[in-house]
């Protein structure tokens, strides 16, 4: 029996479509998010709050004891991770997962700043961006082996007028000339 | 034929989790640090022409991170009120914003920048706009020379 070469092109398009359906969702939905970085941040929204307390005397060297008490002046029950005098007046404050207070001791302005990582784009864009690395990185490279198969066993599921003969050879050489047009304006 | 492609999902899952588990549990970004003398940070403010151009190991607290792409951080040095910027290249290595108040240790090559007085109002105005804070323009009061480093690898902890 001859190996029906198009039957199993046509398996292995659709498995592996459905097999990447998940990953795909996740790539271009985190790929438009990181695209426009320049105008939103894809992966945090802030807390900024501002307030005022009434003004601390300057200090050379702030000790952790002093950040303390200074603390205890904004209500702060949170213990803090670590400190930064950026000078005599002008102090940060850290506390877990990267919340930071700046303090200005000679005028007393606070200024609070809590993120808080975007519940569903935040883990999409730390899958797409490959922050886990190490296996995360072969199932990324998997997953492009995945799509370029995807691509190319795609070309040939139709025969006929709708298939690569036909129509098909429109479409893709559209899609090949669109980025080359891009590259030609912009390159 | 159906318990098959479950069984496959089911592994793919795991080493989802095995990679995710993986990165919180090792706080290590980009290259193994090779350095095992640390430099000051103070020094390098002090003497850059000896340093510019040259791979050292540096640690500090983290004082502030890229909140948008993570591609650069300061850490604050030895010396009270001074902190250097750690420079890395956009999506090789990506800094938490969690990382702010842990401490760093950090392998880069020490670079210099010099700027117009118009590139450093843009420099500082972008700083400014990244935290969120209006920028100030009389704190750029002419042409400078920033020292930085580019990181090529960072262990951060607790």
């Amino acid at each position: 029996m001859p190996l029906n070469w198009r039957k199993w092109n046509a398996v292995i398009h659709r498995d592996l479509g459905y097999l990447c359906t998940g990953l795909t969702l996740i790539y271009a939905i985190s790929g438009v998010a990181v695209n426009h970085i320049h105008s939103w941040n894809p992966n945090y929204t802030f807390e900024r709050e501002s307030t005022r307390i009434p003004p601390l005397p300057s200090k050379e060297d702030l000790t952790d004891q002093d950040i303390i008490q200074i603390l205890a002046r904004l209500g702060e029950t949170r213990v803090h991770r670590s400190f930064f005098q950026k000078s005599r007046d002008e102090v940060d404050i850290f506390f877990a997962e990267g919340s930071a207070t700046s303090i200005n001791l000679r005028t007393g302005a606070v200024r609070q700043e809590r993120p808080r990582p975007r519940p569903v784009l935040y883990p999409m864009n730390f899958l797409h961006l490959n922050h886990p690395k190490k296996i995360w990185t072969w199932m990324a490279d998997a997953y492009a082996v995945s799509l370029a198969v995807l691509a190319l066993t795609g070309l040939f599921v139709l025969k006929g007028r709708k298939g690569i003969t036909g129509r098909g050879a429109w479409l893709t050489g559209a899609g090949i000339a669109i980025p080359l047009l891009f590259l030609f304006l912009y390159l | 034929m159906k318990s098959g492609y479950v069984r496959v999902l089911f592994v793919m899952a795991l080493l989802v989790a095995l990679a995710v588990r993986a990165h919180a549990a090792t706080l290590k970004y980009g290259a193994e640090l090779t350095r095992k003398e640390v430099t000051k940070v103070s020094d390098i403010a002090d003497h850059p022409d000896r340093y510019v151009g040259r791979r050292v190991l540096v640690e500090g607290t983290v004082v502030e991170v890229c909140a948008k792409r993570g591609c650069w951080m300061d850490i604050a040095s030895d010396r009270k009120y001074e902190k250097i910027q750690i420079k890395v290249v956009d999506g090789e290595i990506i800094f938490p914003l969690s990382a702010r108040g842990q401490k760093a240790l950090v392998e880069g090559v020490v670079e210099e920048m010099a700027m117009t007085y118009e590139q450093a109002i843009s420099y500082h105005r972008h700083k400014a706009e990244e935290r969120g804070e209006l920028f100030d323009p009389s704190v750029v009061t002419g042409a400078q020379t920033l020292y930085r480093i580019r990181g090529l690898g960072a262990v951060i902890t607790d």
